[in-house]
């Protein structure tokens, strides 16, 4: 157990936490888009910016990432300073001209009173804010089937060689992750694209309902040693199946009970 | 790839560790057998090294030593900073252009010479400056440009 402060408040942490997390935990809200339980944290919108200092730097202070700074005994926290203030609110006008058209981002940022960026809007931007969720969660998974490509104010994230990329099991965690919602996909008729590349969906054999692509659950059954019966009903139909199992298991106890 | 192809492959594997940290160092290879990195070679070593095909074409878009389209066995490379602008770097970009018939950035038919344009190249007081392959002319008068390529 460490303590630290924050906004004045002594606070206990677990030693090695992350500090957005405790942030987070004593309701104090502050903007993050790239943070993720799922994955390790790398700092890459720096929203989640904070102050600190200690009680031995004398009034020196400096600025760092919640997400990525482990907690430490004494640490003094602040995160609503006129400083950090300014530079959520710079990096939320770059971002909102980086990608006019995303809704959490407007949203965030008229929160700082923005309601149009101050900069050039930038002509083909596509929300992506490049941090990288997508393709660490894809390499959490053990696919890693798309990842940046190019350098500079080019890059972009893509499958390899722009082409359908045959890592890909058509998981969707890449879609579902993504802080601005970029990555396009579609299910219909028992198929599912995404990045291009067409997967075959599991129907649910008691209502038909589509499942996860066939992929998905062969990697599954493969990686996870997940019985392949366990793919053929929705949950759905599982939690029905269970609720009938159950009132049987009642309706009998009953009886005995008479 | 050919036959041949594949061996070379093969060739530059064994010459490497097989193992990820040998990607940059397997792509440079390639790079300087084929003169690019075609598109299955980039295939090969993602299982020849057990990285994943998109980290490897992350690494190869990434750094701009690599190439995925065909590039010249001579590389020209003109300097535009701008010491050899002013000393009429365009004049002798002028010449190579005409003369082999391609733009900056584009590679002869024939797979003999491709032109780049940099900038700067640290060699100011002997602007303009042209690299062929990795030999440094200066002071080079924009008349004689295309016969020291052709000599390379
Ligand atoms: S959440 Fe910390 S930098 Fe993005
Ligand atoms: S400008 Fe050409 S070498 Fe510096």
């Amino acid at each position: 157990m460490v303590h630290i402060t924050i906004n004045g408040k002594v606070i206990k942490a677990t030693e090695g936490e992350m500090l957005l997390s405790v942030i987070r935990r004593h309701g104090i809200e502050i903007p993050a888009l790239c943070h993720h339980e799922a994955i390790e944290p790398t700092g890459n919108c720096r929203l989640c910016m904070v102050e600190i200092t200690r009680e031995e730097w004398d009034g020196w202070k400096k600025h760092v990432t919640s997400c990525l700074y482990p907690v430490e005994e004494g640490l003094i926290v602040s995160t609503h300073t006129p400083d950090v203030i300014e530079i959520r609110k710079t990096i939320l006008d770059l971002q909102l001209a980086n990608c006019p058209d995303s809704e959490v981002i407007q949203k965030m940022a008229e929160e700082y009173g923005i309601y149009k960026t101050s900069y050039e809007v930038v002509p083909e931007g596509d929300n992506c804010i490049m941090c990288y969720a997508c393709t660490r969660i894809c390499e959490v998974l053990g696919r890693s089937a798309i990842s940046a490509v190019g350098r500079g104010h080019r890059k972009e994230i893509a499958p390899p060689f722009g082409a359908e990329p045959p890592d890909c099991i058509g998981c969707l965690a890449c879609a579902q992750i993504c802080p601005t919602d970029v990555i396009p996909w579609t299910d219909r008729d028992n198929t599912r694209t995404i990045w291009d590349r067409k997967f075959e969906l599991i129907s649910c054999k008691e209502c038909g309902r589509q499942t996860i692509a066939r992929e998905f659950a062969d990697y599954l059954i493969e990686k996870r040693n997940i019985p392949r019966e366990y793919f053929e009903i929705c949950d759905n139909c599982k939690r029905s199946e269970l609720a009938r199992k159950m009132g049987e298991i009642v309706a009998r106890a009953q009886e005995v009970a008479i | 790839m050919t036959q041949q192809d594949v061996t070379r492959l093969q060739g530059i594997f064994g010459r490497n560790p097989r193992e990820p940290g040998s990607l940059i160092a397997v792509l440079q290879d390639i790079q300087r057998e084929f003169h690019y990195l075609p598109r299955e070679a980039l295939s090969e070593t993602a299982k020849a090294l057990e990285v994943p095909l998109s980290k490897v074409y992350s690494a190869a878009t990434f750094y701009s030593a690599f190439s995925l389209t065909p590039r010249g066995e001579n590389i020209i490379r003109v300097c535009k900073g701008t010491a050899c602008h002013i000393k009429g770097a365009d004049l002798l970009l002028d010449q190579l252009e005409s003369g082999l018939g391609i733009k900056p950035g584009e590679t002869t038919p024939d797979l003999k010479y491709t032109i780049e344009v940099v900038n700067c190249v640290g060699a100011c007081a002997m602007a303009p400056v042209m690299i062929v392959n990795a030999k440094y002319h200066g002071n080079v008068p924009c008349n004689r440009a295309l016969r020291l390529v052709k000599k390379a």
